[in-house]
C-alpha cells in the first residue's frame, strides 16, 4: 500500500518541484543579438516590440515592412503613410524629446546617422534602451538600410522583397534612359541662398540614375552654396527645385531669372518643381523619387510633365 | 513803451517747481538783472522768454507782439541767448559756429547756414569784437573754457538781435575771462543801445552793472527796482534763507553783499569771521 | 585782414565730392569686371554697351544681368544705410549712432522670419512678399521706438536711443524664438538673410528702393543746415529759430524709412551707417550740407567694394557682405570709441 501511494506522492512533489525550478530559472523574455549599420551590437527582444522611430524615412520603412503596429512613437515630421500621423510624437528629428522617448518604454529605437544627434543616441544607450542606427550612404546605402531595419525587426523576408521591387523599378528606369543623352541638371534644395545637392548625397545618385548629369559633381561639400554667376557659368539645361510642402502652388521661376537667357534651362523654361519628400527621404519611396526626377529630366521618355 | 513785457506768466514743471504769476516790464536800452537763489525760476524765465517753452498761463510780449504768435525764426532775429556753457557735438570750427548765429537772417526756405557775404562780414566783426578772430579756423572742442565762451558770445553778437538774454555768462570762467566777457557785454550794450537781461547768481555782479534788478525766489517775484532798493538784508534774507550783510562798493557806490554763516546751523565748529561781520547773537 | 572772411569755410568744396564720385565709378567698373566667371575686359565693355548683343551669350547674362544690377543694388543700399546713419547721428548728436541701434534691422529680421514661418519664403514664395514683410517689420520697430520715446510731443534723444536698444533686443528674441520652429533649409534661408545678401531683386523692388532713397536725400538736404545747428544743443537750436521737434521727427521718419527699405531688400548689413558718415566727416568736416551728398557717394562706393571683396576673397564661395562690413567696422568703432573725437559727445 505504501509503495504506490508513496511513489505517486514523490512523483507529484517532483513534478511540482520541476515546475517551480523552471519558473524560477526561466528568462522572462527571449532575445536576439544583432548589429546595426554603424557596427554596434545590441540585443533586441523576440516577439512584438515597442519601436520608436527618430526619422520620417525610418517610419516609412517600418510601415513598408509591415511592422507599422509595432510603432509606438514617431517624429513630428513623420507624415507618411497617413497612419503614422496618429502615432504619439517624440519631437523633431534633430531635436527629439528624450523624456518622451523614454516615457514610451521602447524595446527598440531606430535612429539615423544623418540627422539624429549623437548625444541622444549615447544617452539612450546609457539608459539601456537599444538603439539601432542606419547610415544611408547613397542609393546603395538606402537599400542597405532597408535590409538592416528588416534584420532588426525580424522582417528579413519582407525587406528582401521590398529591395527587389525597388531595384526592379529603378532598373527599368535606368534602362529606359540608358540610350538618352544625359542633360546637365541643377538640383536646388533652396533658392535663398542657392543650395544644391552635391555628389556625396543620395540625391546625386538619384539624379544620375534618372538620367541626368549633376552640374555640381565636382564639389566636395554635400550641400554646396552657389552664386548666380556660377549658375550661368555651369549652364544647366534643367533646373529642379525641391518643394518642401505638399501642393506646388506656383512655378518656381522668378521674374528676375528670365533675363538670364544664356542659361539653357531658363531659355527653354525647364525649371521644374519636384516634391522634396520622396527625394530627400532615404526610404522606400525613393523609387517614386527617381521616377519623378526621370519624368522631369526626360519628359519625352516618360510622357508629358508639367513644365511651366 | 516797454520792449519786453511779461504778463501773469505761469509755468510749472512736473516736479511742481517753475514760475508763478510773474509780471514785469523791461524798458528799451535797459540792463536788467534777474537774481535769486537756486531753482528760483531764473533759467525758466529765460527759456520762456526765448520760446524754448510756452507759458501755461499768461503771455509774453516782445516789442508789443505776443511771442506765442511769432515764428521762432522771427523771434530769433530779435532775441539772442548766451547760454552758460556751450558744447558742440561734432568738430565744428569757430567760424562755422559763429556763422550759425546768422541762421535767423538767412533767406528762403532752403536756408543756408548764413546769409552770404553780409553774414560773413557780420560774423567776422563779431569775432573781432570778442578778440577771437585768430581762432577762426580752430576746432571748438580744442579751445579752453574761456575761449569757448567768447566764441559763444561772438555767435550771439552775430545774431544782431536787439535783445540779449544772458544766462550766467561768467559762471564757469576764470577771473580774466570774466572780465573780458563782461567788458564786451557792457560795451556792446552801451554802443548798440540794445536791451539786455542778465540772469546771475552772482549778486554783486548784477548789483554792480545792472540798471534794475528783479529778485525772484520760489518762482515768484519778490521785489524789483534799482540795485540799492533791492539789495538789502530785508529783501535778501527771506529770499536766500540766510543772514547777509550789505555795504557799499568803495568806487562805484553800488551795494555789495556778503552772506554770514549761521553759527547755529553748524554747532561746535569754530569759524573765522572777518572783522566786519556782526556777532552771532544778531540772528 | 583777409578781404574774404573765412575762405576755407566759405568756399564750397566741390573737389572732394568729385573724388568720391570718381571712386564710386571705379567701384562700379570693378564690380562689373570681377566675378566667379572670368570675363575679359573687352568682353565686359561689349556686353555693357554694344546694342544688339546676343541675349544668350553667357558674358551678357553675367555682366549685364547679374553683376551690373548687383552693383547698382549694392550702391543704393550702401547709400541708403549711410544716409540714414548720418540722419540718426545728427538728431541724436552722437557720432556713434547707427541705424541698427534704433531697432529697425531687428524689426526687419523679425518680419522675414515670420514670412518664412508662414511658408511664404523659399523657392515657391514670392520674394516681393518677403521684402514686404521685412519692410513692415522695420516700420513696426520704428513706430514702436518713436511711440515709446516721445513725451508730450517732444522726442528726447536719450530715451530714443534706449528705446531703440530695447525694441531691437525684443525683436531679436522673437527671431530666436521662431527659428526654433523652422526646418533646416528654412533656417539656412533666415541666417542668409540676417547676414546681409545682395541676391538679385525684381525691377519693381529696385525702383521702390530708388524712390525711397530719393525721398531720404531730399528730406536730409532740406534740413541739413538745421541739423548743423542742432549740434549746439536743442535748446540753443530752438533759440536760434530751428523748429527742433519738427526737424527731429522729419529726419527720424526719413532715416527709418530708408533703413527699412535698404534692409528689406538686402538683409541686415551692419556698420555701414556708422562708418561711412564718420569717414565722410573726417574727410570733409561736420557740415551736413556737404555730408549728405558725401555719405551717399561714399556709402555706395563702400558697399560696392565690400561686396566685391565678399565675392572674390573665397571664390567661388560667396561670403555674406555683412561679414566684410563688420570686419571693417568693428575695429574702426573701437578706434572711434577710444579716440577723442568719438568720445566727446558721450
Amino acid at each position: 500500500m505504501r509503495d504506490a501511494a508513496g511513489r505517486r506522492w514523490i512523483m507529484g512533489r517532483a513534478v511540482l518541484g520541476l515546475l517551480l525550478w523552471l519558473c524560477l530559472t526561466a528568462v522572462p523574455v527571449r532575445a536576439t543579438t544583432t548589429t546595426d549599420m554603424l557596427g554596434r551590437t545590441l540585443t533586441v527582444p523576440d516577439g512584438p516590440m515597442r519601436v520608436v522611430s527618430l526619422a520620417p524615412s525610418l517610419t516609412e520603412i517600418v510601415f513598408a515592412l509591415g511592422r507599422g503596429d509595432w510603432l509606438v512613437g514617431v517624429t513630428d515630421f513623420c507624415d507618411y503613410p497617413p497612419e503614422a500621423r496618429s502615432k504619439p510624437k517624440v519631437g523633431g528629428s534633430m531635436t527629439p524629446d528624450l523624456e518622451r522617448v523614454v516615457g514610451l518604454r521602447p524595446d527598440l529605437v531606430l535612429a539615423t546617422a544623418e540627422g539624429n544627434p549623437r548625444d541622444t543616441v549615447a544617452l539612450l544607450t546609457r539608459l539601456r534602451i537599444p538603439v539601432f542606427a542606419v547610415k544611408p550612404d547613397g542609393y546603395a546605402g538606402i537599400l542597405a538600410s532597408l535590409q538592416a531595419v528588416g534584420r532588426a525587426l525580424r522582417a528579413e523576408a519582407a525587406a528582401a522583397r521590398l529591395v527587389r521591387d525597388i531595384q526592379g523599378r529603378v532598373g527599368a528606369i535606368r534602362h529606359a534612359v540608358a540610350g538618352e543623352r544625359h542633360p546637365r541638371v541643377l538640383y536646388l534644395v533652396w533658392t535663398d541662398p542657392l543650395i544644391a545637392a552635391g555628389p556625396t548625397t543620395y540625391i546625386h545618385d538619384l539624379i544620375e540614375m534618372a538620367g541626368g548629369e549633376n552640374v555640381v559633381r565636382e564639389r566636395s561639400v554635400p550641400y554646396p552654396r552657389l552664386g548666380w554667376e556660377e549658375v550661368v557659368g555651369e549652364a544647366p539645361e534643367v533646373i529642379l527645385v525641391a518643394s518642401h510642402r505638399n501642393g506646388l502652388e506656383r512655378p518656381p521661376i522668378r521674374e528676375v531669372w528670365r533675363s538670364w537667357q544664356s542659361v539653357p534651362a531658363v531659355r527653354s523654361g525647364r525649371i521644374i518643381a519636384v516634391p522634396g519628400d520622396t527625394i530627400h527621404r532615404p526610404g522606400p519611396r525613393v523609387v517614386e523619387g527617381v521616377e519623378r526626377l526621370a519624368r522631369a529630366i526626360h519628359p519625352e521618355v516618360f510622357g508629358r510633365m508639367e513644365a511651366r | 513803451m516797454s520792449v519786453v513785457e511779461v504778463q501773469g506768466v505761469v509755468f510749472r514743471y512736473r516736479t511742481g517747481r517753475g514760475v508763478e504769476d510773474v509780471s514785469f516790464q523791461v524798458s528799451p536800452g535797459e540792463l536788467l538783472g534777474v537774481v535769486g537763489p537756486n531753482s528760483a525760476g531764473k533759467s525758466t524765465l529765460l527759456r520762456l522768454l526765448s520760446k524754448v517753452m510756452a507759458p501755461q498761463r499768461g503771455r509774453i510780449l516782445i516789442e508789443g507782439r505776443d511771442i506765442a504768435l511769432l515764428s521762432r525764426v522771427a523771434l530769433a532775429r530779435q532775441v539772442a541767448v548766451l547760454p552758460q556753457e556751450f558744447h558742440v557735438a561734432f568738430p565744428f570750427r569757430v567760424a562755422e559756429v559763429v556763422l550759425m548765429g546768422r541762421y535767423p537772417h538767412a533767406a528762403g526756405t532752403w536756408r543756408v547756414t548764413h546769409d552770404g557775404t553780409k553774414g560773413r562780414a557780420v560774423a567776422l566783426a563779431a569775432l573781432q569784437a570778442t578778440g577771437t578772430a585768430h581762432l577762426a579756423n580752430r576746432r571748438v572742442d580744442e579751445l579752453s573754457g574761456g575761449e569757448r565762451q567768447l566764441v559763444s558770445l561772438a555767435r550771439a553778437l552775430a545774431q544782431e538781435a536787439s535783445i540779449l538774454l544772458l544766462d550766467e555768462p561768467t559762471a564757469h570762467l576764470d577771473l580774466r575771462h570774466q572780465g573780458i566777457v563782461l567788458s564786451i557785454l557792457l560795451a556792446h550794450h552801451r554802443e548798440r543801445r540794445g536791451t539786455t537781461i542778465l540772469v546771475s547768481h552772482d549778486l554783486n555782479l548784477a548789483a554792480e552793472h545792472c540798471d534794475r534788478l528783479l529778485l525772484i525766489a520760489g518762482g515768484r517775484i519778490l521785489t524789483a527796482g534799482r540795485p540799492e532798493e533791492v539789495i538789502t538784508p530785508r529783501n535778501l534774507e527771506p529770499a536766500y534763507g540766510c543772514p547777509v550783510t550789505v555795504e557799499r562798493h568803495p568806487i562805484s557806490g553800488r551795494p555789495r553783499v556778503q552772506g554770514i554763516l549761521n553759527q547755529r546751523v553748524l554747532p561746535g565748529i569754530a569759524w573765522q569771521h572777518s572783522s566786519d561781520v556782526r556777532e552771532a547773537g544778531r540772528s | 585782414m583777409d578781404p574774404t572772411p573765412f575762405p576755407e569755410v566759405a568756399r564750397w568744396r566741390a573737389f572732394p565730392l568729385l573724388c568720391l564720385a570718381g571712386i564710386l565709378l571705379l567701384g562700379l567698373l570693378l564690380s562689373v569686371m570681377v566675378g566667379s566667371v572670368s570675363v575679359a575686359p573687352r568682353e565686359v565693355m561689349r556686353a555693357l554697351f554694344a546694342s544688339g548683343t546676343d541675349a544668350q551669350d553667357p558674358a551678357v547674362a553675367v555682366v549685364r544681368y547679374i553683376r551690373l544690377p548687383r552693383a547698382i543694388l549694392a550702391g543704393m543700399v550702401g547709400a541708403a544705410l549711410a544716409l540714414a546713419g548720418l540722419g540718426f547721428q545728427a538728431i541724436s548728436r552722437n557720432p556713434l549712432a547707427d541705424p541698427a541701434v534704433l531697432g529697425v534691422s531687428s524689426g526687419a529680421s523679425f518680419g522675414v522670419t515670420i514670412a518664412t514661418l508662414l511658408g511664404l519664403a523659399g523657392p515657391f514664395g514670392n520674394p516681393a512678399v518677403v521684402t514686404l514683410f521685412a519692410f513692415a517689420g522695420a516700420l513696426l520697430a520704428a513706430v514702436s521706438v518713436y511711440a515709446i520715446a516721445q513725451v508730450e510731443g517732444r522726442l528726447p534723444i536719450t530715451t530714443l536711443l534706449l528705446s531703440g536698444v530695447i525694441i531691437g533686443l525684443f525683436f531679436t528674441s522673437c527671431v530666436m524664438l521662431i527659428t526654433a520652429l523652422l526646418a533646416a533649409a528654412e533656417l539656412q534661408g533666415v541666417v542668409f538673410w540676417l547676414m546681409g545678401n545682395l541676391a538679385p531683386v525684381g525691377r519693381r523692388t529696385l525702383a521702390i528702393l530708388a524712390i525711397t532713397l530719393a525721398i531720404g536725400v531730399l528730406v536730409l538736404s532740406r534740413h541739413a543746415s538745421r541739423l548743423n545747428l542742432l549740434a549746439l544743443g536743442e535748446e540753443q537750436a530752438l533759440q536760434l529759430g530751428v523748429e527742433a521737434e519738427r526737424v527731429k521727427r522729419a529726419v527720424f521718419v526719413a532715416s527709418a524709412l530708408i533703413t527699412g527699405a535698404a534692409i528689406s531688400t538686402a538683409g541686415s548689413i551692419a556698420f555701414v551707417g556708422l562708418i561711412v558718415p564718420h569717414a565722410a566727416r573726417l574727410l570733409l568736416g561736420p557740415d551736413n550740407r556737404r555730408l549728405v551728398p558725401a555719405s551717399v557717394l561714399l556709402g555706395a562706393a563702400f558697399l560696392m567694394l565690400a561686396d566685391l571683396v565678399a565675392r572674390s576673397v573665397m571664390a567661388p564661395a560667396e561670403l555674406p557682405v555683412g561679414v566684410i562690413t563688420s570686419f571693417c567696422g568693428a575695429p574702426l568703432f573701437v578706434y572711434l570709441l577710444r579716440s577723442r573725437q568719438g568720445g566727446e559727445a558721450l
